[in-house]
């Protein structure tokens, strides 16, 4: 009596065991393909398309997985474990690889593919092996019904988690690699319960423990390339960050728009930052027809370059940025290329990554219309770059008619700030020409053209295709309503940096 | 050695800030015990002990192993050290038209306590490195400054300073319980009751900065000796600034910290060994204005007083030797000077016979070089004692930061030995997560002779050590950044102000010339050593010349 109970008890906790085996694998199975239709929808836009695609081709790869399934044969067992293993390194690495790879290659379409073929083709073996496993004990009417419902209950689990778990807590690159790992536990638990696995068991182990090694690795460095907390602090998915020497580069996606953050401050948003820059570029251009040469200072991104490039009488663009690596990316990126028109790859663009204080003090040519694109004075070395020092070392820089225009930060919730630079300019002997316009990403925002002599003139000296510059438009942008009024400021100085503590104060109640 | 403190009230900004800092407090406590035991991370940094120039210094000791003099040379005037002071003589004789003057230093190079080191990254101080926004009244300072574009131009009667030299913002800043403070007078986490005798005591010193004795001369001026010789405020000299302070009813532990940090950045000493003359002297003696600036500013470059050294000296060095050290000072029968020199690169010695001859040397050497009888001056010698310092030079890639304000010029943390450090590169406008970082200590002993054997004595992995456990507490974790420390020991790095020494008689006696033949200047005839001292006293002996010719 008690022979067949111990054995039908036996039989009945491998059962057990393998069921939980179908739900744990359900779920990373479902959070791979969520994944990787997320990371395709963020890094190459168009959503729909995108996640329709890549579901279709991980469903047609588990196909083939399932029809590869038919040619194994012996030891079933073993395979599902060295599956498992590979499904978890290959699941488990494909967000931090994809995120790892946008940066360097300039089309990805192919590796993303790929990597979904090949976790697709693994999880598909996964199931008809596994029944295959139970098929011995298990009626084949209890065999389909009993994997099909874990299947099913751990692909639900999956899509609840996801979207209100681990994207907004986890991010995609730790939830992969989490994941990956509950994968690899699998293996190890069952090699673990299963005393047929002993022959072999050494060995596995090991492999076991150098992918978990690999993937906690993965973990923590994915935690410095792209911090928890960053992921929290941007409302959209982060699709590249980087440190640089010189500041924190990140681009996050959504739907609609691509946005650039420099050490967590909006750049621009590519739903409408052609209204930041053409606002910034034409109505000083337009008013200098014969302006050859053309000086930018920060604008990395190459967005006002493309706005320059839309006159022909500009022979020459000098672009000055600090960071090597923003100049690189967007000169790179199918992305970004696509944003900025290629602007930074046009001949007449001369790059210099170098600190725009010391080149400006060092550089001895002459330009006709300057273009001062820095971030907002949101700290000391940047303020410096909105001194009266720094003002009055460009004046060796420019033609007699030449015009400045300069970035100001919004001359509404930083009203001080926007006229200290204003008033900095000033006194520094420039002409001064206060304008603004509305980016709703940004809210009202400000610039400052300067110029030795008043020479701006209002024309319809604009290129075609603007879509928010024209005559009228331009005219707007020189009112100030009384919100936005003229304020009395210090000025911005090297040895008192106003500039840094008004910005500071004004915009504390916003964003920091 | 760092720039004077506004006082101002806390602003707003930081009181938001204070917010939030009590997290960092955590970190804080739990750095002492991680910064000791650091010996075996820190093999990764290179570097050593820069200038030992002491060594050359202690032949003087025992002369008679020198080799006997080869040769002979004639001069009009010898200048012997190339400090401030005897770059400043040296220039006014220039200016003036006197001529054949020759001038001697025993280090490799000139400045004193301005030389400056420099390294891929930046130039940096090895010791004085910043001159605050000076007075109008002294005219030959302002004349010298604008020579040199320090000053620009004038602007409705005041100087306006050249915005590359004048201490760009962020200036100062003070870890304070864990937190950041912008300033250097403690107020974060300050009680009440301390902050009210903090603001009396700057109200004293404001008080003070406009005190004029009977004679209508300030009573604390630069250089010291245009201070007015009213007993009512000459009388602090005799009692030390502890005891003043005492008297006054100052007992606040912030402001004593604060106080005794002043007084060991500009003296190297504690309260006790600082007179109460010289105390007030630091806060009431500046009355610096500007167009573009006010007395509480300073100018500062990335070599530090280098930069001011090099512009005292011009471009003709022609009649400047270095590594040549004077061992004997003596008057010949035919009324000369002869001077016994050896250059300790050729290893041989040569008399230098000169009509008249600048000693711009600390007295603790003239003692040794002067062979003339002159037992009134030799009073000096027993009463000048010295501070040692050392200076350490700190390359990093990286500052790992705590709470509040951002990385300034000057970095100081409460309750440490050391006076801080400052940033080299900090005017160098140059973006750079790369910095090279000045850190100051005063070796406050109430014994100098042995708090100077302590700083000759120690190596350099002692003192590597001692330097990043320090920077540990401030900054934990910096020292994986670190990949260079070079260090500077001064024995004698500057004169200490002890009570009763600068109204002295001897000190006075000590200016003298004797014979109208051997003139003598250096800040320890000054009694506070900084650079307005040194070229004042340079003035002082060179205009002492030409008035004799």
């Amino acid at each position: 009596m008690d022979k067949p109970g111990v054995a039908e008890k036996i039989l009945q906790q491998r059962q057990r065991i393998l069921l939980f085996s179908v739900f744990v694998i359900a779920t990373c199975g479902l959070i791979y393909e969520l994944i990787a239709g997320t990371l395709a929808s963020y890094l190459l836009g168009d959503s729909v398309t995108q996640f329709s695609t890549i579901i279709g081709t991980y469903l047609f790869s588990m196909g083939i997985g399932s029809w590869l399934s038919k040619y194994v044969d012996d030891n079933l067992l073993k395979w599902f474990i060295r599956i498992e293993i590979l499904v978890g390194i290959v699941g488990g690495c494909s967000s931090p690889l994809l995120f790892l790879l946008f940066e360097h290659i300039a089309s990805f379409r192919l590796v993303l593919y790929a990597l979904v073929s090949i976790t697709g083709i693994l999880v598909g073996l996964e199931i008809p092996i596994l029944m295959r496993i139970l098929k011995k004990s298990v009626s084949f009417k209890d065999l389909v019904s009993q994997v099909f419902t874990f299947d099913y209950i751990g692909a639900l689990l999956a899509s609840i988690i996801f979207p209100l778990l681990l994207v907004p807590y986890f991010g995609l690159m730790r939830t992969s690699l989490f994941f990956g790992i509950l994968n690899i536990g699998v293996a190890a638990f069952l090699l673990y319960q299963f005393q047929e696995t002993v022959r072999y068991r050494k060995l596995y182990i090991s492999i076991i423990m150098g992918s978990i090694v690999v993937l906690l690795v993965g973990f923590v460095y994915a935690e410095r390339i792209m911090s928890y907390t960053e992921t929290l602090a941007f409302q959209d998915n982060v699709i590249y960050s980087k440190s640089t020497p010189y500041q924190r580069i990140v681009l996050t996606k959504n739907r609609r728009e691509l946005k650039l953050f420099l050490n967590g401050n909006l750049q621009f948003s590519s739903a409408d930052e052609y209204r930041y820059h053409e606002a910034l570029v034409h109505p000083g251009l337009q008013a200098l027809p014969h302006a050859k040469s053309v000086l930018i200072l920060g604008g990395g991104d190459g967005l006002a370059a493309r706005e320059v490039l839309k006159y022909s009488n500009i022979e020459r663009i000098t672009l000055v940025d600090l960071d090597p690596a923003m100049t690189s990316i967007f000169k790179k990126n199918e992305m970004l290329l696509a944003l900025n028109k290629r602007s930074l790859l046009s001949p007449k663009v001369t790059i210099i990554n170098s600190d725009a204080f010391n080149w400006v003090r060092a550089n001895k040519q002459l330009y006709d219309f300057v273009i001062i694109d820095f971030p907002d004075p949101s700290n000391y070395s940047i303020g410096k770059l909105y001194s009266t020092r720094f003002y009055e070392e460009l004046h060796h820089l420019l033609t007699d008619d030449a015009i400045v225009a300069i970035q100001s930060t919004s001359p509404l919730i930083a009203k001080k700030s926007y006229w200290c630079i204003n008033h900095t300019l000033a006194a520094t002997g420039f002409i001064t020409l206060p304008y603004h316009v509305y980016v709703p990403s940004f809210g009202e925002w400000g610039y400052v053209m300067g110029m030795k002599k008043y020479n701006w003139k209002h024309t319809d000296n604009l290129p075609s295709g603007l879509r928010f510059v024209n005559v009228t438009s331009m005219k707007n942008m020189f009112l100030f309503p009384p919100d936005m009024d003229e304020v009395q400021t210090d000025v911005n100085r090297l040895n008192n940096q106003v500039l840094v503590n008004y910005f500071e104060d004004e915009w504390a109640p916003y964003i920091h | 050695m760092s720039g004077r403190h506004i006082y101002t009230d806390m602003k707003r900004r930081e009181f938001l800030k204070r917010l939030f800092a009590f997290t960092a407090l955590p970190a804080i406590v739990s750095m002492p015990s991680a910064c000791n035991d650091r010996g075996s991370n820190n093999k990764h940094i290179k570097g050593g002990i820069a200038g030992a120039n002491h060594k050359t210094g202690h032949l003087l000791r025992n002369t008679q192993h020198l080799p006997a003099p080869s040769e002979t040379k004639d001069v009009n005037i010898l200048i012997i050290g190339g400090g401030i002071s005897g770059l400043s003589a040296r220039r006014w004789l220039g200016m003036h038209g006197v001529d054949d003057v020759l001038m001697i230093e025993m280090d490799s190079k000139t400045g004193g306590n301005s030389v400056y080191g420099e390294n891929s990254i930046t130039a940096y101080p090895w010791a004085a490195h910043y001159l605050p926004v000076p007075d109008v009244q002294n005219k030959e300072l302002i004349e010298f400054l604008q020579s040199c574009g320090v000053i620009t131009g004038y602007s409705n009667g005041l100087p306006v300073y050249n915005d590359y030299h004048l201490c760009h913002d962020p200036e100062e800043r003070l870890l304070i319980k864990g937190y950041w403070q912008e300033g250097l007078v403690p107020n974060f986490g300050v009680p009440d009751t301390e902050k009210a005798q903090i603001a009396d005591f700057f109200r004293h010193v404001e008080e003070m900065k406009l005190a004029k004795g009977k004679d209508n001369k300030y009573a604390f001026a630069i250089p010291v000796d245009a201070s007015s010789a009213d007993e009512t405020y000459r009388k602090l000299d005799a009692i030390t600034f502890e005891t003043y302070l005492h008297q006054q009813g100052y007992n606040a532990l912030h402001l004593l910290w604060y106080l005794e940090y002043c007084c060991k950045d500009d003296y190297g000493a504690n309260l006790r060994q600082t007179s109460a003359w010289a105390g007030l002297h630091y806060f009431a003696a500046r009355k610096g204005t500007a167009a573009n600036a006010t007395g509480a500013d300073v100018l500062t470059w990335p070599e530090g007083n280098g930069f001011l050294m090099k512009a005292l000296r011009g471009n003709d060095v022609g009649n400047i030797i270095t590594n040549t050290l004077a061992y004997k000072v003596s008057i010949e029968d035919n009324n000369r000077i002869a001077v016994y020199c050896y250059d300790a690169e050729k290893k041989q010695s040569t008399v230098v016979r000169a009509q008249k001859v600048i000693m711009c040397t600390p007295q603790y050497i003239n003692k040794h070089l002067l062979q003339v009888d002159n037992a009134e001056r030799d009073g000096i010698y027993d009463i000048a004692s010295y501070a040692p310092w050392v200076v350490a030079n700190v390359t990093v890639q990286h500052i790992p930061e705590g709470k509040g304000a951002v990385l300034s010029w000057d970095n100081v943390v409460y309750g440490r030995e050391s006076v801080g450090y400052v940033r080299a590169n900090h005017q160098l406008l140059k973006a750079s997560a790369q910095q090279v970082i000045t850190y100051y200590l005063p070796v406050v002993d109430t014994n100098t002779t042995a708090a100077r054997s302590k700083v000759h004595n120690k190596d350099y992995e002692y003192w590597k050590q001692y330097i990043m456990g320090d920077l540990e507490y401030a900054h934990p974790g910096i020292t994986a950044y670190v990949s260079n420390i070079d260090i500077c020991v001064w024995g004698h790095g500057m004169i200490m102000p002890s009570p009763g020494y600068i109204w002295s008689d001897e000190r006075r006696v000590a200016q003298q010339p004797i014979d109208d033949k051997i003139y003598f200047a250096h800040t320890d005839l000054s009694g506070i050593s900084i650079f307005e001292e040194g070229f004042y006293q340079g003035i002082r002996s060179a205009q002492q010349i030409i008035n004799s010719l």
